[in-house]
């Protein structure tokens, strides 16, 4: 692409201008693509191909459509008609159905579990349904190697309309403080003001800022920040330059994870289509605006979370956090005022700064007229897993309900369970009993109930989780992943994960409920930085909400959940109908019995992996 | 200031204090693992927890590196900080339960034993406890980098990268000696001392006054020995236009603050391996502008004070860049840059006052200040060719030259010509130190001030008012600087950084507590216990013989200690009106003279009889002081009394010299 100006992006085709044909979209992102969507797309190319369609049928690669449960799945437009669990060998039935018959493919159109009937359209399954879009406005519309696929959707025209407005930084920053966007990544810190503190920190020092997008964030739950890079890009780059035309930085780093290798070879791409078209680098849209971007990979920290962890380790260091009694938008990257924001923070710029402040702020929940604290604005978007049965990346506006994103996005509990608990903002969040179906989730009802956006990892548990174990392996992770810096964090989360061991091997003692509160005061008062300070988050908010099933583990050595093994034991019952499928599934022959008759479980052999159990059809293996 | 109320104490404190520098201010002890004065602050092991109340919610912070920027309140041994300083130690003591520091900590705290297990309990009472010590240290004091920490979480541990002895680390031990529990040990000296220990003691010390000190006194781990212009110009001693003036209003462009800017900072300077110092300074990325090498992207090693001084402010050039230059060539060429600079300055004077001219030089403008025919004078040196195939032979030959070929008074040459037995002054203006003059005049190698620099002894702070005084300077001060070169050992650590209580030591320019630190040093090497004194006849040894050296080679008689008038007193009339005062007041106090009554010729006739008279009463009583005779040849006594009469034919070499008791 030639190198673009502020008329010539001026006059790009708009949004609204739809293409002629009809567009197949293929989700391209990493989840499906780990389910053969690549070879469901190349299957889709052939056989429009073969049926000499190819020129009223488009096949687009897209970013994430979000249902990552149901993938690989496609979208047909103009209608938008949605296709779930692809598989190469069912493309030629769904071409000749839907593209020389006429009538939707049956066989693969969204299967409301239980409800037993069929979902054409995108919009009339409530799992987009329900939904909004700003952050992940472009989700699954677009194809995310494309700069003019991205130009056509309206990148950069808030950037293009920020510079032919000559808008100053105490403009910019003015919008963001007004917008209420506080920073998604999990603190919750108001953007707009660790923009103000940057800005006059570089103000008084005569310095420039830097300006660095955290795409590293992950934990094993939270991918929603790679899925946004994955799908869309330039929303990011276009955030960032937003943020430094308002910092006046001409710096900038996306610090992102390696091994997100789809993610980082598609911003890669997009960064040198930027350069290219003279939307980063020097004179950007043939201004005088200066500004580039380094793409940084990471080595995969949980504690580059932090953003003095970061900002260590993009100056070449290790991955330690510092305190952050001064902080890093005053004095970071190299002693420079650095904003870290993550990816999500930045995806929201480029629609505050077209929109206007308010528009944000008009969703969501919170009063951001009253302070920049009091502000919940705009979307979150969700990572939904665990035992719902529309896991996915979902996107909401702030204060939506447990309810609505467990129930009605993720369509209800898998396996027709019983929801217990979910645990909001990943390794180190909360875990909310039942009782907080009906809490808002924002920012600040998050905090008071015990847990925490995070950066918005949300994991469902159905009646058939152990608490206690929950918590094990959340510190688990998190002794895994401290860096060792600090005493408590460092000693404490062994400590920690060694009296929640012990109760989860039934050898608990009734004192160790109020040592595991000991030690989660000591790690979280005393630890160095926020990894260490919310670490104790999933064993507090369990001991909270669910100190029963301690005290029943310690007490009586039971597990009400079933899954502490060293507690618990399989057995078959009468109503065993003798099918052998148990038998066939042990995998260490612990179960005998003769075909159609009551079989048994032999303890001494058993292992308690749970096959028998989940294999029955006649509930006829307990759990005691 | 920021008001503070500390334990219910309330105090005003600079903006930036730490609770923990505040709590000391005000008298309470916080208890403390991981901080030194030595290093950073890092709160690593979290015991210096307390709370603070600032108009935000009440929280835990650590008082090592919580800076105070507005009224807080702190409480140190509230109910929630002790909650958490005891649940830290609880954790410490799991881990490390045989660690004295540790257990020392609990009992403070009232803890006896952890609640709970650690998998990696560790018996050992010098168990490493992860404090980070030896690693700031090694980075931030010694600044060789070699330690870091390893893994994550409690798999953490203190390591040389990638389990490899690391070649640069010089075993200095700074890390061992600030391990709180000595779980750094050091094994394999080269050297094999008698008893290691002791030097690492006195080492220690050493080190911990650099690291601490440095900042606060010469500022020489950040400009070298650069920091001296400003203080030589302060005291009318930078040598300005060939040693006319001392001090120069444009100084402030070569000042240390100038060099800092493009020196590298905090990285050590293989100077000498192992030395937390660290003043040798260099310019990385220097674009040369002239010579051979131009366009060329170079690392320059300097400038030192010297090179400072007298590629700057001696030949009137106060631009860092052209010191910068003359320096890299200086060095590319094998030219010391104090025999360039007063060579330089010598032909610029002789430029300026018509002894030489533009065809005489070939063409070259050596007017003071001009720097491209400085430089090009340098090339020329270098190349053999044109004016500098004269300058190159240095200042001694050129008197003779340019009195030869171009008619220049002889008298005159030598007055202005600084160089005492053939080698160039270094860059002080002795002027108003008879001691000095001494030190430069009987120094056995020339004029250089390496054996004795007693200018602020002498002139600042009035120490050595008579001639037995300065006599007693003049042989104590080169005899223990003789001692640095005997051992290869570099004098700046000696008394480029000083104890804090020096001051009050009765003989601070002796510097006393490093002395003593330096017989510990050759006791724990050797195994001789010795004294300061044993020290001195060392020396002295050394250097009567090299003296006698100097004799046999015709250069140890009183007729070669002899000095330029430029280093004694006003040359010109151009110099004695520049301070005019000084002199007259000279003239009135201690010659009895009334200069009101004098023309200026008179003057500057009176003063200059005086201050020669003076030197040479000065030669006479250090001849004394050393044992030597009147005309300055050890006597058969003070050579039998170091045993240097059994060197073969030294006493027949004094006989030869008249010498015969």
């Amino acid at each position: 692409m030639s190198r673009l100006t502020l008329e010539s992006l001026e006059r790009a085709p708009s949004p609204a201008v739809a293409a002629p044909g009809a567009q197949v979209l293929v989700c391209s992102a990493t989840e499906c693509v780990s389910v053969r969507a690549r070879a469901v797309r190349e299957a889709l190319e052939t056989e429009i191909r073969k049926r000499g369609l190819g020129d009223r049928v488009e096949i687009v690669a897209t970013g994430c459509h979000g249902l990552c449960a149901r993938g690989p799945v496609c979208v047909v437009q103009p209608d938008g008609v949605f296709y779930e669990r692809l598989t190469p060998n069912e493309v030629p039935h769904l071409v000749e159905s839907h593209f020389v018959q006429g009538r939707p493919y049956a066989d693969l159109l969204y299967h409301e579990n239980g409800a037993g009937g069929t979902l054409a359209c995108e919009r009339d399954i409530p799992f987009f349904a329900k939904q909004s879009r700003l952050a992940f406005r472009n989700r699954g519309r677009l194809d995310p190697e494309s700069l003019d696929a991205a130009i056509a959707s309206g990148a950069y025209q808030a950037l293009r309309g920020a510079l032919r407005a000559g808008a100053s930084g105490d403009q910019l920053v003015a919008q963001l403080v007004r917008s209420g966007l506080r920073g998604r990544g999990g603190g919750g810190y108001p953007t707009g003001l660790k923009w103000q503190a940057a800005l006059e920190a570089a103000r008084a020092r005569n310095v420039r800022p830097v300006v660095v997008c955290n795409a590293d964030a992950g934990g094993g739950v939270a991918v929603m920040d790679r899925i946004i890079v994955e799908s869309d890009p330039h929303l990011v780059i276009e955030g960032l330059a937003l943020g430094a035309l308002a910092l006046g930085a001409v710096e900038g780093f996306v610090y992102i994870r390696l091994e997100y290798a789809l993610a980082l070879a598609r911003l890669q791409r997009a960064v040198a289509q930027a350069r290219e078209a003279g939307l980063l680098g020097t004179g950007i849209l043939g201004t005088a605006f200066d500004f580039d971007l380094a793409v940084h990979r990471g080595a995969g920290a949980f504690v580059c979370g932090e953003s003095t962890a970061l900002i260590a380790s993009l100056e070449g260091r290790a991955p330690e956090p510092r305190a952050t009694y001064v902080h890093s938008a005053v004095e970071g990257y190299r002693g420079l005022p650095t904003v870290v924001n993550n990816v999500e923070t930045w995806a929201n710029v480029p629609a505050i700064v077209r929109d206007g402040p308010e528009a944000f702020a008009s969703i969501g929940t919170g009063d951001v007229s009253a302070s920049p604290w009091r502000g919940n604005s705009g979307t979150k978007v969700f990572s939904l897993l665990g035992a719902v049965r529309n896991t996915g990346i979902v996107e909401v506006p702030m204060g939506t309900t447990l309810r609505e994103l467990v129930f009605d996005i993720g369509g209800g509990m898998a396996k027709g369970r019983a929801f217990k608990a979910a645990q909001i903002g990943g390794p180190s969040g909360g875990v909310l009993p039942a009782s907080a179906l009906d809490l808002p989730l924002d920012f600040d009802t998050l905090a008071e109930a015990g847990s925490m956006m995070g950066s918005g990892g949300l994991i469902v548990m159905d009646d058939r989780t152990c608490m206690v174990e929950a918590a094990r392996y959340s510190v688990d992770f998190l002794a895994e992943e401290s860096c060792g810096k600090c005493t408590p964090c460092r000693d404490g989360l062994v400590a920690l994960r060694g009296v929640l061991e012990r109760i989860t091997l039934g050898e608990g003692r009734e004192s160790d409920l109020a040592l595991l509160e000991d030690l989660c005061d000591t790690i979280g008062e005393g630890s160095l930085c926020g990894l260490g300070e919310t670490a104790p988050n999933p064993v507090r908010s369990t001991l909270r909400h669910f100190r029963a099933e301690y005290e029943t583990h310690v007490r009586e050595h039971r597990c009400p959940g079933g899954v502490c093994k060293a507690l618990i034991r399989y057995t078959i019952e009468a109503n065993c109908t003798g099918c052998t499928s148990c038998a066939k599934q042990c995998p260490t022959g612990a179960i005998t019995g003769e075909d159609k008759k009551l079989h048994h479980i032999q303890q001494d052999l058993c292992i308690k992996c749970g096959s028998c159990f989940d294999v029955c059809h006649d509930d006829a293996v307990l759990i005691r | 200031m920021i008001p503070v109320t500390i334990d219910g104490q309330r105090l005003e404190v600079e903006p930036g204090t730490t609770i923990l520098a505040a709590a000391k201010q005000a008298g309470i002890a916080i208890p403390t693992l991981c901080d030194s004065p030595l290093v950073s602050a890092s709160g690593m092991c979290r015991v210096c927890s307390v709370e603070v109340t600032d108009g935000r919610p009440g929280r835990v912070v650590t008082a090592c590196n919580y800076p105070l920027h507005e009224p807080t309140v702190v409480a140190t041994r509230s109910e929630r900080a002790l909650r958490t300083r005891r649940g830290v130690v609880e954790l410490m003591l799991a881990r490390w339960p045989n660690v004295p520091v540790v257990l020392e900590l609990a009992r403070d705290l009232g803890l006896s034993e952890a609640r709970f297990t650690h998998p990696k309990r560790n018996l050992n009472s010098k168990a490493c406890i992860l404090c980070g010590l030896c690693v700031r240290l090694c980075d931030e004091g010694v600044w060789h980098h070699v330690l870091a920490f390893e893994g994550r979480g409690d798999d953490r541990r203190v390591v040389m990268p990638f389990g490899t002895q690391n070649a640069t680390c010089v075993g200095c031990m700074a890390c061992a000696n600030i391990c709180p529990t000595g779980a750094i040990t050091f094994s394999g000296d080269p050297n094999d001392p008698v008893d290691a220990a002791r030097i690492r003691r006195a080492g220690s010390e050493l080190t911990r006054e650099v690291v601490l000190l440095d900042r606060q006194q010469c500022h020489m781990r950040e400009v070298g020995t650069a920091h001296l212009v400003e203080v030589m110009n302060d005291y009318d001693l930078l040598p300005v236009h060939n040693y006319r003036f001392g001090a120069h209003a444009d100084t402030h462009k070569i000042a240390s603050d100038k060099f800092k800017k493009v020196f590298t900072q905090g990285v050590a300077d293989g100077c000498s391996l192992g030395c937390d110092m660290g003043c040798a300074k260099a310019v990385e990325g220097h674009v040369l502008r002239t010579g051979p090498d131009k366009g060329k992207k170079v690392l320059v090693d300097g400038p030192e004070y010297e090179t400072a001084a007298g590629c700057g402010s001696n030949i009137g050039v106060f631009e860092p860049w052209v010191i910068v230059e003359l320096n890299y060539y200086c060095d590319h060429y094998g030219v010391d840059t104090i025999s360039y600079g007063t060579l330089t300055a010598f032909v610029m004077e002789c430029f300026e006052a018509g002894v030489l001219d533009l065809e005489r030089t070939g063409g070259l403008d050596l007017r003071f200040g001009s720097f491209d025919g400085a430089l090009e004078l340098l090339h020329q040196m270098a190349r053999g060719e044109g004016f500098g195939l004269i300058a190159g032979q240095g200042v001694r030959r050129m008197k003779g030259i340019f009195a030869e070929r171009f008619g220049a008074d002889p008298a005159y040459l030598q007055d202005i010509g600084m160089e005492a037995k053939g080698l160039e002054y270094s860059e002080y203006v002795t002027k108003e130190s008879l001691a000095q003059q001494g030190g430069y005049g009987i120094a056995l190698k020339g004029a250089q001030h390496d054996e004795a620099w007693l200018i602020f002894m002498d002139m600042v702070n009035k120490q050595i008012p008579t001639f037995e005084d300065k006599a007693e300077a003049l042989h104590y001060f080169p005899m223990w600087r003789t001692w640095f070169g005997l051992n290869g050992l570099c004098k700046l650590l000696w008394n480029d950084v000083e104890p804090e209580d020096n001051g009050t030591s009765g003989a601070p320019a002796k510097v006393p507590a490093h002395v003593r630190g330096y017989c510990e040093f050759v006791a724990g090497m050797t195994g001789r216990e010795v004294t300061p004194d044993d020290l001195i006849v060392q020396s002295e040894r050394v250097y009567n013989f090299q003296r006698v050296f100097n004799l046999k080679a015709g250069f140890g008689r009183r007729a070669h200690d002899v000095i330029p008038y430029r280093s004694q007193g006003p040359v010109t009339a151009e110099e004695y009106v520049s301070r005019q005062e000084r002199y007259d007041k000279q003239l009135k106090e201690e010659i009895g003279l009334d200069p009101t009554a004098m023309t200026l010729d008179e003057r500057r006739a009176a003063l200059r009889k005086y201050r020669e008279d003076r030197y040479q009463s000065l030669l006479d009583a250090v001849y004394k002081r050393r044992g030597w005779t009147s005309d300055g040849i050890p006597t058969l006594a003070k050579v039998r009394s170091l045993g240097l009469d059994k060197v073969e034919g030294l006493v027949e070499l004094l006989a030869a010299h008249g010498v015969t008791e």
